[in-house]
């Protein structure tokens, strides 16, 4: 029955076998039960936990007072430490939901009973949830300082005679609205102490970069702590730093020398969360009278959050792929962070490309009404022709490879792009049809990671019983590791794939690692583990060649084997490796960023007296260069478009005038597209492998979150055949599509 | 209080609180963790079980409730003798599943359905795949696989 189950992840997730970190049983371990704070923004005056601790099942219960030694959260950026962000809040509440104490119980119920006993008195402050009112200064989160935290920019300015002399200019505005990542599994964190070591399982991206962090702040070597990612319900960016939550965890565990365990719940993730996108956007697109863009000039105003620590160079992303995958001679893009009273702003799949396709996208529709052209010819006139690869942008992108008219052709083949304007003429023609628009998204996406997280650990090693070990740095929170990486390691070995299994997600059993995020898994450790297997063969004909006394050049490898040239005496890995010895190579595999592309296209028919949005097709041809697994990518890719189709129609943070997000039905009002809301989807693909590995995969899997949302919208405005784009801001609730056809 | 919760047809004597909602119960107290808790306020349905045949949220579920009453997990989704439910075998075939971690909720539903009615139609099933969360897979593999369940388990029954 070996075909029974098609991936390798599947058998124990399909019978109740999977374990994911609320899974683990570990004899005296305390739940982690976190007091919160209910306004946005305030003093805290008080937060007594004397009743808590008298609590029956109640382990201790503390605030910041009681922990004076407990570390703050890390702060990325160098030098800089004057806007502390302590795991406690220790005066100042700067964000709703920061933990006021923390309370541990034998169980959940008993934490909860106990935190339900500390009291807390907190005098407000006005709160300012969006950069625009954070930006004036009038309320600071940090006393004597601006809450700007960051300027930057990627491109040179473009002078005024540039907007003066183009035939067409158009300016607009744009929101990219905050977003919950939403996995369902939320975060997750167990600390073990055990002697001098302390294990650490957690639902996480990168165990190696958790394991450092904890070890810094907790001032002990990093080889005393284990980090271990178990199984991981889904991740889209947000379990890839350590968090405050999780400093007071491993503390407590290591001072009391205890295990204790924080499973997040709904409620607070939708609080706490780290969340995505949060940008409004100033754009001018110029371009002459045949369409060919002259300039681009994006500002984006970023809401960060109330502490920069992680995030505040985040919305740098944007800027750098500001110029999109057009030819524009002159692109300039700036950005302020600005801290806001909300959780901090963090990667959430696509993180900071759908800020970047979004605007451009959304003004290049604008662009060809102004120009009466149509959408497809006018972006067909300025995508960067396959020849100009590597293509140096103004924003300081090279991008590696691209077919993207192949692209932009392809999707309007599969959608019958033709038929869809047909059939939108004859319903504008019709006084009682419900108008349908079409609209198109082209987008150039990057992967792999920024300079500094461009490598990763890999590992293959064969065993004297014939099994082959992969080992790498990556990290799996749903992405099918276990079955598409021993696989490419068994087609390079030519091994029965069987016969190799993966090692990831345990920082004791790999000498490094960088984790999985930015669409690196597949580019960097799977062409890391291509190429250790192949550095296996060649270290396997090496031995093979001294053993027969023959040059390296007369031994070859088939099939797993090593054979000399002439004759047919094969040897496989595991008599090798009797005769001579373990074999194992540990490699640092580092390669450049490469740039994943498509056009995902989109057909809506709007009522305009209801505001409702009703899509009729959606279309998404991604380029991700080599596919390990089709299948795999085809899977997440069908994820992302709903992902994106969440964030076109769906998905917000709305804020109370208290600056307080109004979730207080958790996911009843946070609203995840349903199956209900899923319209027939259909993927192409083309091909462009990088050049930038031998292996040629780019970055796949958040291509939806980035080109659909803008096809979308665009789909709308063409539907309602608007002039004014801003009227209609992400999610396209029925309320915002019937005030913009109104 | 002292209850016996009947899971997977094995019976477990208990003595919980009256507040232990099923889900943890079944968790923590007969260590089936396959049961996932995803929201805790019934929305995504990654807890779903069987109650007496029913698909329930067990997060919505007092565990005092369910006394005596026959209790369906994942864990108790494959045959006697070990062989995979149609469901587990479609939803790998038809890649229903990325993480896994709303996938135990959308089997047991889908297993309630299919039991009382082996028949499902398109319809039935969408609001059947409609009534859970997940987001991984953007549900339409989801919905083939239930499909093809019931297909399966129909030509199964006709064999």
């Amino acid at each position: 029955m070996v075909d029974r189950w098609l991936r390798r992840e599947d058998e124990r997730l399909l019978t109740g076998a999977g374990r994911f970190v609320a899974d683990l049983r570990v004899p005296g371990c305390l739940d982690a039960v976190f007091v919160r704070s209910e306004v946005a923004h305030g003093v805290l005056r008080e937060a007594d936990c004397s009743a808590a601790r008298e609590t029956p099942g109640v382990a201790g219960a503390w605030s910041a007072a009681d922990l004076p030694g407990l570390p703050p959260m890390p702060d990325t950026r160098q030098g800089e430490a004057t806007r502390e962000w302590p795991s406690l809040v220790k005066n100042r509440v700067r964000y709703p939901g920061e933990a006021l104490a923390v309370v541990l119980g034998d169980d959940r119920y008993r934490a909860e009973d106990g935190a339900g006993r500390v009291l807390v008195r907190i005098d407000p402050l006005p709160a300012v949830v969006t950069a625009e009112e954070a930006a004036g200064d009038e309320v600071r989160l940090f006393d004597g300082l601006s809450n700007v935290a960051l300027h930057g920019e990627a491109g040179q300015p473009i002078d005024d005679e540039v907007w003066e002399r183009a035939a067409v200019v158009v300016e607009s505005d744009y929101r990219q609205q905050l977003l919950m990542p939403s996995p369902m599994e939320c975060r997750t964190i167990l600390c073990v102490p055990e002697g001098d070591r302390l294990t650490v399982w957690s639902g996480h991206q990168a165990p190696h970069r958790l394991r450092s962090d904890l070890a810094r702040l907790l001032g002990r070597p990093e080889k005393s702590i284990r980090v271990v990612v178990p199984d991981t319900g889904g991740a889209f960016g947000s379990k890839s730093a350590v968090f405050p939550e999780f400093i007071v965890v491993a503390w407590l565990a290591e001072r009391l020398g205890r295990p204790v365990r924080w499973i997040e719940d709904r409620r607070e993730s939708l609080l706490v969360a780290t969340r995505g996108r949060g940008q409004d956007q100033h754009v001018r697109l110029a371009a002459d009278a045949d369409g060919r863009l002259v300039a681009y000039e994006l500002t984006v105003e970023a809401d960060v959050g109330a502490y920069p620590h992680l995030g505040v160079a985040f919305p740098m992303q944007t800027a750098w792929m500001a110029t999109g995958p057009y030819t524009t001679p002159q692109v300039h893009a700036t950005v302020r962070s600005v801290l806001t009273n909300t959780m901090m702003t963090y990667p959430y799949r696509g993180a900071g490309r759908p800020e970047a396709t979004s605007p451009l996208e959304r003004t290049m529709d604008v662009l060809a009404r102004r120009l009466d052209l149509d959408p497809a010819e006018l972006r067909r006139r300025n995508l960067i022709p396959p020849e100009q690869f590597p293509y140096r942008t103004p924003t300081g992108r090279v991008y590696d490879s691209g077919d993207h008219l192949a692209a932009l052709d392809l999707a309007l083949r599969t959608l019958d792009y033709d038929g869809w304007r047909a059939e939108q003429a004859r319903r504008r023609a019709d006084p009682g049809a419900l108008p349908v628009g079409v609209g198109l998204s082209c987008y150039v996406e990057r992967s792999g990671g920024e300079r500094g997280s461009l490598h990763d650990y890999v590992g293959v090693e064969a065993g004297e019983d014939g099994g082959v070990v992969a080992r790498c740095g990556a990290s799996s929170s749903g992405q099918s590791h276990a079955t598409v990486f021993p696989a490419l390691v068994a087609e390079t070995l030519g091994v029965d794939p069987a016969r190799v299994r993966l090692v990831e997600g345990d920082t004791d059993e790999l000498p490094g690692g960088v984790g999985s995020f930015g669409s690196r898994s597949a580019q960097i450790d799977g062409a890391g583990l291509q190429h250790a297997a192949t550095l296996l063969i060649e270290e396997a004909r090496e031995r093979a060649a001294r053993m027969w006394d023959l040059p390296v050049e007369e031994t070859a490898w088939s099939d797993g084997a090593v054979h000399p040239v002439r004759g047919t005496a094969a040897m496989g890995l595991s008599e090798l490796v009797k005769r001579t010895g373990p074999l194992r190579i540990d490699e640092r595999y580092e390669a450049d960023m490469a740039f994943p592309f498509g056009t995902h296209a989109a057909v809506v028919e709007v009522d305009p007296d209801l505001g409702t949005v009703r899509v009729l097709r959606l279309v998404a041809v991604d380029d991700c260069g080599r596919a390990l697994d089709p299948a795999v990518v085809r899977g997440q890719a069908f994820g992302s478009v709903v992902q994106g189709l969440g964030q076109a129609l769906y998905e917000g943070v709305p804020f109370g005038d208290d600056g307080v997000p109004v979730l207080g039905n958790g996911l009843l009002d946070y609203l995840l597209p349903t199956y209900a809301e899923i319209p027939p989807i259909e993927l192409g693909e083309t091909r462009t492998p990088t050049p930038r590995t031998p292996l040629g995969a780019k970055g796949a899997g958040e291509s939806g979150c980035i080109g659909t949302p803008p096809a979308i919208v665009n789909a709308v405005a063409d539907a309602l055949r608007l002039d004014h784009p801003d009227r209609l801001q992400m999610p396209l609730t029925p309320d915002v599509v019937w005030r913009a056809a109104a | 209080m002292k209850i016996t919760l009947t899971v997977n047809d094995e019976a477990y004597p208990l003595d919980v609180e009256p507040r232990r909602v099923l889900a943890d119960a079944l968790r923590d107290d007969c260590g089936l963790t396959g049961t996932h808790l995803g929201c805790e306020q019934g929305v995504c349905g990654a807890c779903t079980v069987l109650v007496d045949g029913e698909a329930v949220r067990s997060c919505l579920l007092l565990a005092v409730q369910c006394d005596g009453v026959p209790i369906r997990t994942v864990e108790g989704l494959a045959g006697a003798d070990g062989e995979p439910h149609p469901l587990q075998r479609a939803f790998s075939a038809e890649r229903g599943l990325q993480c896994g971690f709303c996938t135990p909720g959308f089997l047991m539903l889908a297993a309630g359905a299919l039991e009382r009615d082996p028949a499902l139609g398109e319809e039935e099933v969408a609001a059947l795949v409609g009534s859970n969360l997940c987001r991984c897979t953007g549900y339409e593999p989801i919905r083939r696989a239930i499909m093809r369940a019931a297909r399966d388990h129909r030509n199964g029954q006709e064999a």
